[in-house]
């Protein structure tokens, strides 16, 4: 059986069987679990495809596992407090953590914390990165979602606080899930709260490009690639299918009423907690806080499989295979560094050296210390393991990913340009 | 030839006149023997001539020739006509503008004062009736023949230039304001003229423009100054209103300041049921994302020029730096002046004459106005410090010089200056504009100056604390002393402290200056408008500058006024929706924010918040309401007494049946049994709470009421009989309803707890022990228990004896309530629907109610109605079964019910209840047989 293109994974609040475990996408047969503690709410990521992060519930620390060995609970990072929400950048550098109001940013190559941004009144409920890390929007429970740029994050000095480039404040009540879309920084985000709406903004302006008001709480969201369908959890177990785009331009049409139901997914008795859709827009999966996991097929609105958790499920999504999954003699190209717990690094007092060289724009605070030659090598070293994993990665990728990737690509593009 | 000879003889021939003969007639004599008489046409004569006259039968046409006339009466008298005509007959100014527009433009500098003053009477007269884009073609020649009476060289010509602004600035301020090149330089001409290059005097340097004094006039030069200055104010105020809005700049100034800001993509907003029936198809990108929007934040480089033509207007730096440059001088120039005159006739320095006043306030109108002419925010900064850094010494010097002085002194100042200012009013009755309250001197001076000061930097802060102190002296005695102030003071005078907060950012400034709003903001019995003005400056404080600054955050004033606001809208109730509407906007954030002030606030008052009498979440409108059932959501704990009154507000029906699901779903959020909040340390809701809740809210009537209800005999109660057990309280229709909406919420909250079986327990428990002895029982109440009993029934479950019984009666008794329920189709839909899920969830409920028919203790009425709740019973396909499984039951009711009725006709209910009962049981039979078989 050759390797599976995408795969799903989830987690429950139980933790009785495993704390997180991959699926297959079309039959919903298990492939692999990861045990150990149980993983909160919108807080289990897969960082460069190597490791899975996961924030142990109610605790301070966050379960690492490589993504091979799946037994073995390989880390526990202890961070400051309470990890409310935890996203990696999709280029695994960075990892962003929500903890209670704060959101720490944690750079991957050495371990650093980079910043504490304190921009949320209340809790952080959700972090979610664009698609090429360039800027990353956090919901609270304050009604606020904030759009960082991540690069004026990391590279301001520490003299000044860093901005939220925009602050969506128009939701009414706690931000429950955020969906990023595709194109970087002309992505648009969708936000689900609770005050019953989903509202679509743009990141490059911060404006509100719709909001649709529902007769339910909204308790998460997701776009399809192309951008076509707005998927919509209620609280009373249903998901509400939005169409963003009318394909129907005959006239005729207009009269026909779109039969009462039929963009509604109904199956789920309690709220629906996590929703991902497939890279070919055809499955829609959904968690719920009634213990399953369901697939769906987009167009029929027919649930193809569901899969019983032992408890209330936190965290289902579907994911492109990572190369290094189903090779259990393979091992990440990069030690995962330990996390530093203060803001700089020498006030700490652990100056061990392990030797990174730490790549700052802008800010010339950071006195280099060694000769040039050493550095050279050391970038030289750094380097070579980073072209390693790449190459490692290409020799993985199937065949018909590339082309499922290239079409829906093409339709994007098409769109784009259409519209 | 000879012939012609005597012709000429013929025709000279004498004729002899004589004595005693009469004179021979003469040959061309005319004869006079006729009569004539006179035909009169009038009304041909009157139609001769096409258009209208006036009333000494001139037409338009005459009247605009006779403005030609030398002779200024005529003149006059035309343009007298011509109003009189215009006015008469409105439609003809449309048909001449254009004539009529250029003649009397033309008389603006007609040497007569009499014609020059009933031209612009005229003109004013034209100016109400036509509006501005129909006067757009004419206006180059109207602002032409302006321009040649601005500079003519006869004074009194200029004077009435100046009413003929007026006109112009009233009714077409937008056309004028185009025109602003050539109209700024004949301002400065009129007060001033060019300095000549050789001349160098001792004020040479200063400017190009020195000022001028004529003696010649009528009024003084300060006088003519002021009046000229006045328009020139006016203008800039034009010229600024008028300008294009530039979009996403947000007027900071004046009244606008703390009024919403706008976004410039419009959000689609569909809601999901229009959506889900096809009623709104949702084009987001087509309609507002198909682009990225103008004013996202990437640009390869700032637009330098904003808007192709927009270059020649005064809205960059430097073209008003340039027209500053040159009246700022003259402008401290007069106010030397000014003061300097004023100073001889009082003996200190402070107090000014109210002309020196008047004249002082239009120059610092001016000097705002110039700031404001930039409409972007980087230009306004850049032309902030070529301000400051070009003429903060002279403003230093000039203006705050007596500044501390006068203002200790203005109120007295005040109280002299009444006399005084009477006695110069009648002295200079021309001049319009002399009345300016001191105050309004004082606080557009503190406008003018703070925009001086810059933000952040430390050394300029200690630079400007010279100068800053005074200024903040007298805000904060202005605000403090307990008088009340105009609304256009207050917005200034809060612009000033806003300003200032933020950019001197010191916490001791800060808490002085708001302490100060603060107390402005206790008075009492403030009109609406302050009172709305002052909040704004508050939430706005609060809600955008709190999070960058971290002085205003701590602001120990800033906290108290939040704590202060959940009381305030208590004690506002249902007088003022507005004002309610903006405190709960300033709440809601606050409250989302988790400030802590405002939550302890908030928690204190939530009882009489959410009264379910009078408290606000039940007075006042929709939109409010809404808020407030969300800002519920950020509330701290839910003590059992709140949870009553929420529970209590839910079902009185004073809030809509949607919002109400809202309020119960918050509370069921914020519960941890829901499973949503994960923190465990704190319980808002506690689960004992939680559940009584619920309940209360299930059965919509507390117990007090339902005791009061067992005793009472009203007209809406059917009293209790063998076939209906209870007694019946009949609520209206759409009590009913409402309550059934939310009985259909709390069914499904109840659903999505974690152990069915422990939850129904509770709920079972509660209904034996607070309804199962009731004798009389509204309706909505029966319905909502057949309702949510089957609903939460877990499978393994066996309900109590008790509770059975109680339900079998409820059951009974709906049933008869349905034959009984003609007029409501909905309420009867209801009511079945809930009759028939607990039957046919239940089967021990059915045999329970079949068992109860005695048919021998009926009386010979309701033996119809048994017969139609049986038919309804077996009509009914999914119950089917479950009376199959009644059978022996249902015969035995059936023939003691034909031996009971000893009528001899068959009526018709008989006939149908035997008819439904062989068609059961035949289909029944069927279905047996054809198991059989297989």
């Amino acid at each position: 059986m050759s390797a599976p293109v995408e795969v799903v994974l989830s987690a429950d609040s139980a933790g009785q069987l495993f704390n997180c475990a991959v699926f297959d996408p079309h039959s919903g047969s298990e492939f692999l679990s990861y045990r150990g503690g149980n993983t909160s709410s919108r807080s289990l990521t897969v960082l460069n495809g190597e490791y899975i992060l996961g924030a142990q519930l109610g605790k301070n620390f966050i379960n690492v596992w490589e993504i091979q060995r799946k037994d073995q609970l390989q880390q526990k990072i202890v961070c400051p407090g309470i990890v409310t929400c935890l996203s990696a950048s999709p280029d695994g550098l960075y990892v962003l953590a929500g903890i209670a109001e704060a959101i720490y940013l944690w750079e991957m190559s050495t371990g650093n914390l980079l910043a504490i941004l304190s921009r949320h009144y209340q809790d952080v409920s959700c972090i979610r990165f664009t698609d090429d890390s360039s800027h990353f929007v956090s919901g609270g429970k304050d009604n606020l979602a904030l759009i960082w740029n991540l690069s004026s994050v990391v590279q301001l000095d520490s003299s000044r606080t860093p901005e939220p480039r925009h602050i969506l404040s128009r939701h009414s009540l706690p931000i429950t899930d955020i969906h990023c879309g595709l194109m970087g920084p002309q992505a648009r985000v969708a936000t689900a709260s609770l005050d019953q709406t989903v509202k679509v903004w743009e990141i490059s302006s911060g404006e509100m490009l719709l909001s649709v008001l529902f007769d339910v709480g909204i308790m998460s969201v997701t776009l399809d690639p192309c951008e076509y369908f707005l998927f919509c959890g209620g609280s009373d177990g249903n998901i509400f299918q939005v169409s963003l785009c009318s394909t129907s331009l005959s006239r005729d049409k207009t009269f026909q009423t779109d039969s009462d139901g039929n963009q509604v997914f109904k199956g789920h008795r309690n709220l629906v907690t996590c929703l991902s859709v497939s890279m070919d827009g055809t499955l829609l999966l959904s968690g719920s806080n009634d213990e399953t996991v369901r697939m769906w097929d987009v167009q029929s609105k027919q649930c193809i499989w569901s899969i019983n958790h032992k408890g209330p499920v936190t965290n289902a999504a579907i994911i492109p295979a990572p190369a290094n999954m189903f090779l259990a003699d393979s091992h990440p190209a990069v030690p995962l560094p330990r996390f530093s717990r203060h803001l700089n690094p020498s006030e700490q007092g652990d100056t061990t050296g392990s030797g990174g060289v730490c790549l700052r724009l802008g800010a010339n605070t950071q006195v280099p210390e060694g000769t040039y030659l050493e550095k050279a090598d050391e970038l030289y070293s750094l380097m070579c393991a980073v072209t390693d994993k790449v190459s490692g990665e290409v020799h993985h990728c199937c065949q018909d990913s590339i082309i499922t990737v290239s079409r829906i690509l093409a339709r994007l593009s098409r769109r784009r340009s259409f519209v | 030839m000879k012939s012609k000879k005597q012709k000429r003889q013929g025709d000279f021939q004498k004729v002899q006149l004589k004595v005693g003969k009469k004179k021979p007639k003469a040959d061309n004599a005319t004869n006079v023997n006729f009569k004539s008489k006179a035909i009169h046409l009038p009304e041909q004569l009157k139609h001769a001539d096409s258009g209208p006259t006036t009333n000494r039968q001139l037409d338009i046409k005459d009247l605009l020739s006779k403005l030609h006339h030398v002779n200024s009466n005529i003149k006059q008298g035309a343009l007298v006509g011509l109003r009189e005509l215009l006015s008469g007959q409105p439609t003809l100014i449309e048909l001449h503008a254009s004539a009529v527009l250029s003649e009397v433009a033309a008389l603006f500098t007609d040497k007569d004062g009499s014609v020059r003053a009933a031209a612009v009477r005229l003109l004013r007269f034209i100016a109400q009736c036509i509006p501005p884009e129909r006067v757009a073609p004419f206006f180059p020649l109207l602002s032409a023949h302006l321009t040649c009476a601005m500079t003519h060289i006869s004074e009194a010509i200029q004077e009435d230039a100046l009413r003929v602004l007026d006109v112009l600035l009233e009714h077409y301020p937008g056309l004028l304001s185009q025109r602003h090149t050539v109209l700024l330089t004949n301002f400065l001409e009129l007060i001033s003229q060019k300095r000549k290059s050789g001349t160098g005097q001792d004020k040479a340097g200063k400017g190009a423009f020195s000022l001028t004094i004529s003696t010649n006039r009528k009024v003084t030069a300060q006088q003519w100054r002021l009046t000229v200055l006045l328009r020139l104010g006016s203008f800039l105020q034009a010229v600024v209103e008028e300008r294009p809005l530039e979009e996403g700049v947000i007027s900071r100034i004046g009244l606008g300041m703390w009024a919403g800001e706008k976004g410039s993509v419009t959000p689609v907003d569909v809601s999901w049921e229009e959506h889900a029936f096809g009623k709104g198809k949702i084009q987001v990108f087509e309609n507002s994302g198909a682009v990225p929007s103008p004013h996202s934040a990437y640009r390869l480089r700032p637009d330098s020029k904003a808007g192709g033509g927009m270059n020649k207007e005064l809205c960059s730096a430097e073209t008003v730096q340039g027209f500053a440059g040159t009246l700022v001088p003259l402008l401290l120039e007069i106010w030397v002046e000014a003061a300097g005159g004023d100073s001889v006739q009082t003996d200190s320095d402070h107090l000014l004459s109210a002309e020196a006043m008047a004249l002082m306030f239009q120059i610092l109108t001016i000097l705002q106005l110039l700031r404001r002419l930039t409409p972007q925010r980087d230009q306004q900064d850049i032309l902030d410090a070529w301000f400051r850094n070009s003429y903060l010494t002279d403003f230093k010097h000039h203006f705050m010089k007596n500044f501390p002085y006068g203002l200790r002194e203005v109120a007295r100042h005040k109280k002299k200056a009444d006399g005084k200012r009477i006695r110069q009013q009648v002295a200079a009755g021309t001049v319009a504009g002399t009345n300016v309250e001191p105050l309004a001197l004082n606080v557009t001076l503190c406008q003018v100056m703070v925009t001086l000061s810059l933000r952040g930097q430390d050394h300029i802060e200690a630079e400007d604390a010279d100068w800053l102190g005074p200024i903040r002296v007298f805000i904060r005695e202005t605000l403090s002393n307990g008088g009340k102030l105009s609304l256009k003071h207050l917005a200034a005078l809060l612009e000033v402290v806003w300003r200032m907060i933020v950019t001197q950012r010191s916490r001791v400034v800060t808490d002085d200056l708001l302490q100060a709003v603060f107390v402005q903001y206790q008075q009492r019995n403030l009109a609406v408008s302050v009172r709305t003005l002052l909040l704004r400056f508050f939430s706005r404080l609060y809600i955008q500058e709190q999070q960058n600054h971290p002085h205003i955050a701590r602001s120990r004033i800033l906290a108290c006024w939040l704590a202060s606001l959940p009381v305030q809208l208590v004690q506002l109730g249902s007088r003022n929706p507005q004002l309610s509407a903006q405190l709960l906007e300033t709440i809601h954030p606050a409250a989302a924010r988790g400030n802590k002030d405002l939550l302890q606030s908030l928690q204190k008052n939530a009882c009489s918040i959410y009264d379910p009498q009078e408290g606000c979440v039940v007075v006042l409108p929709a939109e409010s309401q809404k808020r407030l059932v969300q800002i519920l959501h950020f509330l701290p704990a839910f003590p059992a007494e709140l949870l009553a009154c929420l529970s209590q507000v839910c079902n009185t029906g004073r809030v809509s049946a949607s919002l109400a699901t809202m309020l119960i779903r918050s509370v069921h959020l914020r519960s941890p049994l829901s499973g949503c909040s994960s923190s465990l340390q704190d319980v808002p809701v506690k689960d004992v709470d939680y559940l009584s809740f619920f309940f209360t809210t299930l059965t919509g009537f507390s117990s007090e009421m339902l005791r009061a209800l067992q005793d009472t005999d009203e007209d809406g109660l059917l009293p209790s009989s063998t076939l209906s057990p209870l007694s019946v309280f009949a609520t209206t229709l759409e009590q009913f309803l409402h309550h059934w909406d939310i009985v259909e919420e709390v069914c499904h909250c109840l659903n999505t707890l974690g152990s069915r079986a422990q939850c129904f327990d509770v709920i079972q428990n509660a209904i034996n022990k607070n309804l199962c002895g009731l004798v009389v029982v509204p309706d909505c109440v029966c319905a909502a228990i057949l309702r949510c009993v089957p609903r939460l029934l877990d499978v393994n479950f066996l309900p109590s004896d008790t509770l059975l019984h109680f339900l079998s009666d409820c059951c009974l008794s709906m049933l008869n309530l349905l034959l009984q329920l003609e007029q409501s189709a909905r309420k009867r839909d209801a009511v079945w629907e809930a009759c028939f899920a607990a039957l046919s969830t239940v089967p021990r409920l059915l045999r329970l109610v079949l068992q109860s028919f005695h048919v021998f203790d009926l009386c010979e009425e309701e033996l119809p109605v048994l017969a139609q709740i049986l038919s309804l019973l077996l009509q009914h396909t999914q119950l089917r079964n479950h009376m199959m499984a009644n059978a022996s039951l249902l015969q035995h009711i059936i023939q003691d019910l034909t031996h009971f009725y000893g009528g001899e006709t068959r009526e018709q209910w008989l006939t149908d209840l035997l008819y439904c009962y062989s068609v059961t049981l035949s289909g029944h039979r069927t279905n047996m047989g054809m198991r059989d078989i297989y």
